[in-house]
């Protein structure tokens, strides 16, 4: 399981709050390949600026046969509102380096992804996670009439769970207001509605699986498709400061 | 009870002592405007002290600049102090230690008490050197001094030290532990632990910022939460 | 004159792990249950929901979820020359109250006992002489045997989705498990949970001495997982706030999600919560109970009347209830004649310290309250007691299960308790140290029990109830040797910059109400084939009162080197057992006296 989660990115810790780093050297075993680092923290930190220009470089024009990420993403990688594309800035980069792996080797299948994947080698998927991971875009707004009642809905099991069905809260694992947990876990906050309904839809039907111990199928396997409308419109709209930036 | 005094002028009134060497890392200035809720200002000033004896300030923050004398300050002024966990009920004699704790008086009236009879022991905390402060928290540990009134030295010692240590630690929703101080101190990720992934990375040291209850994404600092 | 209800079929006093069970197997039964929870109602899914439940000050100092003493404790004494004085703060053990009681913070450590523990005495006796038991000593055996509650530890063990590795198999050993547990019908339902460098280091010392080390078995679903009442459970994420702490993730088995859950809307099923049973109300001629009398959350005392009444509190408070309800026989320790309080035993509690190098990172927030790597070598009699001149033993772990930093401050001896090297020390040790635990049996004495204190009251103006206790002889001596042997497993552990070892039970140490050890209280109700030393029969069944029906750790004739849930749980079900397919038809005593 641990060779598979490979590079990310080495933001430098420094900038990034006194006290934590001074007074205690953190020691990192010398057998480890010291290309397999951390996780990376906040879009806030500088980071490696060779690694984000290569990430850069291929996202913005591809690689070999590969077509150029920004061609579904978006030219900021805020993805579409459509459900195939999902914002990509801000995730962390260990997830993101995690499902292009998972692409590669057929632990998360996709028409689209899996070729695109398999046509980038280990560093470039390593380079354009870095670089997606320190990105902000503006907020997609939502368009049509506000959901209201979903929205509520959505909030309560996000925050609460469900007794009745034996829903554990998202937030448990997905952070604070669902902007996520790094390395690990996604953000949920401010990705779109219709894309992490498709993704509850492929858990549920075990068309997806690539996370660790069957969690999210069992989660997705609880919920109704209205529960899962419910919860992917509530957390569209939650405003999540480290991914989004106000448009220019 | 509400002793209208704020936070910075209080604490910052005692000058070298307490702020040593450079400036305080975690500022109370968000908090100026807030008075405290159980604490007078000389209760505050005391306490300041004798918390940093415990907890002084080296390449972290010292206790009371870490938020801990607003932290006791709540939880003497809440169910902690009133007792709400305590079975107060009478008589009261006195136990063996292995019996724990069996004073009559709620926290928040020992603390009080306990807080009175510092000043009788070597006079007014401020001013003193910390070698005295020291040596005043070293007799209080052995049960030493006859303290007035009828808070031991020893049992006022036990709930310092334990309150101290609470409010260096706990969560910044208490009002203490002001900018995750504590728990960047240990390396403690905080409130939110999803480990699946990490469990059995073996020695890889996990540099996750810490976030807690209230965390605001994208702050690292909680000192602006009142 | 309380206020009579409508008559019950099975009145069941308490919602914790055994309340619900009862309820749930005695309702698909046919038999129409109450259940009365002094507690408040409570949800995994919302109540226990991160990041407000992950609050260590709230919940593992200030002990939100467990009882509160103002309302509900006892006096304390070591012994009869003491006064005994009122426990006014949590401490040395951690009671439960509301739904799913102490099951809902407990840390999922599940055991089964050993063969030769359910048949303590005469083990004992066959292997090492008639005389090797020394008197002051109560050994009992408890009546039942192992095959006789395998399929019952079996059952409990898929109930809650248990993770770990079978040693020893019906038809056989296996490998990575534990060799000296005894034989298993079937897998665990679960694999075992992932181990840290802390256990893994444990583990591989413990292995070059010629141990046997495996991973702990855990009440925590390491996948997805469904039990045999149709409770669905969620893999455990390691976060680090198990013990003393809900789990939010459905991964931590508790009776909530377990059980009630999959009971609540049964026709036969009906709890009622804030109900403070104050009584149990016995017939006439003293030879059944009529059912209780309980405080409703309005402050109206009524009473439910039951053909059956099963008592599932907490062991202390079952205790509590039997003596102010006149049940049985209160225990006289100058007498020595009487049940009820007889017996009370503990868990004695040793540790050492191991403190790694730089190269060691042990990230110890990441943890749950059964992972870690054990060992069973030491254990029971597991191993020759021939001249060691105690009996009993205890398993050595090295668990993992959070790094919370208001209680977790592990220093090496010598450290300063506060100031600036205290500080320092706090900071270089947090992420380089492990703790390897003792946990070891408790005998039962003539001179450790529980009756009614003379003094002191609870909320209800009952009397509290009193506990003696100290540490015996015998338990010291086990101590210290198990003790002895993890120290040595320690120093022989990579890395390892320093040890120290520490027993509560150490020579002239008296057993103390303040810090937390286990919430292992057990006896008191004791089970057995003679009524001259147990308070029940081998079913279960009060030897005095034949419809009154008794669960929970009170039952054990002494402590084991387990924790109890696992042991009480088999035992529970067998019990449920003959009550659905024999009591039940034909109501009387299951056994001659």
């Amino acid at each position: 399981m641990n060779t598979r989660h490979r590079l990310l990115i080495c933001f430098a810790l420094a900038a990034f709050l006194p006290g934590h780093v001074t007074g205690q050297a953190i020691p990192v075993d010398q057998s480890y390949d010291t290309a397999r680092d951390l996780f990376n923290m906040t879009v806030d930190t500088p980071p490696d600026p060779a690694m984000l220009a290569r990430g850069q470089a291929i996202a913005t024009h591809g690689a070999g046969d590969v077509q150029s990420c920004i061609t579904c993403h978006s030219v900021g990688g805020q993805g579409d509102g459509s459900g195939s594309f999902p914002r990509l800035t801000g995730q962390p980069a260990w997830y993101l380096d995690k499902q292009l792996d998972d692409y590669t080797s057929g632990a998360r299948p996709d028409d689209l992804m899996t070729t695109v994947a398999q046509s980038l080698s280990e560093d470039d998927r390593a380079a354009v996670s870095a670089y997606y991971a320190s990105l902000a875009a503006p907020l997609r707004v939502a368009r049509g009439q506000l959901p209201v009642n979903e929205i509520q809905k959505g909030a309560a099991i996000a925050r609460a769970g469900s007794p009745e069905k034996g829903l554990p809260a998202c937030t448990n694992c997905h952070g604070p207001d669902g902007t996520g947990n790094p390395p690990s876990v996604p953000y949920l906050a401010g990705q779109y509605a219709n894309y992490m309904v498709l993704q509850l839809d492929r858990w549920r039907r075990g068309k997806r699986g690539n996370d660790f111990g069957g969690m999210m199928s069992a989660i997705a396997r609880k919920m109704t498709p209205e529960d899962m409308r419910a919860i992917s419109e509530y957390y569209e709209r939650v405003a999540n400061p480290l991914t989004t930036k106000d448009p220019e | 009870m509400n002793t209208g005094y704020s936070r910075r002028s209080v604490l910052f009134g005692l000058g070298a002592v307490m702020v040593g060497a450079g400036l305080p890392r975690h500022a109370f200035a968000a908090l100026d405007s807030t008075p405290f809720s159980f604490l007078s200002g000389t209760e505050a000033r005391s306490l300041a002290l004798l918390c940093d004896t415990l907890i002084p300030q080296d390449d972290f923050p010292s206790a009371s600049q870490a938020g801990v004398v607003d932290f006791i300050d709540l939880q003497l002024a809440g169910g902690y102090g009133r007792g709400e966990h305590l079975y107060l009920n009478g008589p009261h004699p006195e136990g063996t230690p292995e019996q724990g704790y069996q004073s009559p008086m709620p926290p928040a009236k020992l603390w009080r008490e306990g807080l009175a009879a510092m000043q009788t022991l070597i006079g007014p905390l401020e001013g003193q050197p910390q070698s005295a402060l020291d040596q005043l928290m070293t007799d209080l540990s052995e049960d030493k001094p006859e303290l007035a009134g009828r808070v031991g030295g020893k049992s006022f010692f036990t709930e310092l030290i334990a309150l101290t240590n609470q409010g260096y630690f706990a969560d910044p929703i208490y009002g203490g532990n002001k900018g995750y101080a504590g728990w960047h101190m240990v390396g403690f990720p905080g409130a939110y632990g999803y480990y699946t992934d990490t469990i059995d990375d073996d020695n890889r040291p996990y540099r996750q910022p810490p976030m807690g209850i209230g965390h605001e994404p994208g702050k690292t600092d909680f000192s602006t939460k009142g | 004159m309380a206020r009579r209800l409508a008559k019950t079929d099975v009145v069941i006093i308490g919602a914790g792990w055994t309340g619900l069970t009862a309820a749930y197997e005695l309702s698909h039964a046919g038999k129409r249950c109450i259940v009365l929870e002094r507690g408040s109602y409570r949800h995994d899914a919302d109540d226990f929901a991160a990041p407000k439940e992950h609050d260590e000050l709230k919940y593992a100092v200030h002990h939100a979820h467990m009882i509160n003493t103002r309302t509900e404790t006892l006096t304390f004494r070591n012994n009869s020359n003491q006064r005994a004085l009122p426990m006014r703060r949590l401490g040395s053990f951690l009671p439960g109250v509301g739904l799913g009681g102490a099951g809902i913070h407990w840390n999922g450590q599940l055991w089964r006992p050993l063969p030769s523990d359910l048949e303590m005495r005469s083990h004992y006796e066959s292997r090492y002489g008639a005389d090797f038991i020394p008197d002051d000593l109560n050994v009992q055996d408890w009546g039942v045997t192992y095959n006789e509650l395998e399929p019952h530890l079996d059952f409990y063990e898929k109930i809650c989705g248990t993770s770990g590795t079978s040693g020893q198999m019906a038809d056989g050993p296996r490998e990575g498990g534990n060799p000296f547990e005894g034989p298993r019908s079937t897998d665990y339902p679960n694999p075992p949970m992932r181990q840290p460098i802390g256990p893994t280091k444990f583990g591989e010392a413990a292995q070059k001495l010629g141990y046997h080390p495996f991973p702990m078995p855990a009440a925590n679903a390491t996948k997805e997982y469904t039990n045999p009442y149709g409770a669905k459970l969620h893999p455990c994420t390691y976060c680090g706030f198990c013990e003393r702490f809900g789990c939010g993730y459905y991964a931590k088995a508790d009776p909530i999600i377990c059980v009630y859950d999959q009971i609540k809307n049964h026709e036969n099923f009906e709890i009622r919560f804030k109900a403070q049973v104050l009584r149990v109300e016995k017939s006439d001629d003293g030879k059944t109970a009529t059912g209780v009398t309980y405080l409703t959350d309005a402050g109206e005392e009524v009473f439910q009347p039951a053909d059956i009444v099963c008592m599932n509190a907490y062991g202390l408070w079952n205790a509590h209830l039997m003596l102010v309800s006149g049940l049985g026989k209160p225990y006289d320790p100058k007498t020595r004649s009487g049940t009820v309080g007889r017996n009370y035993a503990y868990q004695t509690m040793a540790g050492v310290n191991v403190f790694f190098d730089d190269q060691v990172v042990t990230n110890p927030f990441m943890g749950a309250g059964a992972l870690g790597t054990v060992i069973d070598d030491f254990n029971g009699d597991n191993f020759d007691h021939s001249n060691l001149g105690f009996l009993g033993g205890g398993y050595i772990a090295c668990t993992q299960t959070n790094g919370r930093p208001i209680n977790y401050q592990p220093t090496p001896d010598g450290t300063p308790a506060w100031g600036a090297d205290w500080k320092r020390a706090v900071r270089e040790n947090y992420l380089h140290h492990a703790s390897l635990t003792v946990h070891g049996s408790s005998m039962a004495t003539p001179v450790n029990y529980l009756d009614l204190d003379p003094t002191w009251k609870d909320a209800y103006g009952r009397p509290l109830l009193r506990m003696t206790f100290n540490f015996p002889e015998n338990d010291r001596r086990m101590a210290d040797y198990v003790m002895g042997k993890a120290h040595e497993i320690a120093r022989n552990m990579e890395n390892v910059k320093s040890t120290s070892a520490s027993n509560r039970a150490a020579e002239g140490s008296d057993y103390s109400i303040v810090p937390y050890q286990t919430t292992h209280n057990t006896g008191g109700t004791v089970m057995g084939t003679d009524p001259a030393t147990s308070v029940v029969n081998r079913f279960g069944q009060m030897w005095d009162h034949h419809n009154v029906f008794v669960f929970g750790a009170g039952l054990f004739p002494q402590n084991l080197g387990y924790n109890p849930t696992g042991p009480l749980m088999g035992v529970a079900y067998w019990t449920l057992e003959h009550m659905k397919n024999d009591y039940i038809a034909n109501p009387r005593p299951l056994m001659d006296a």
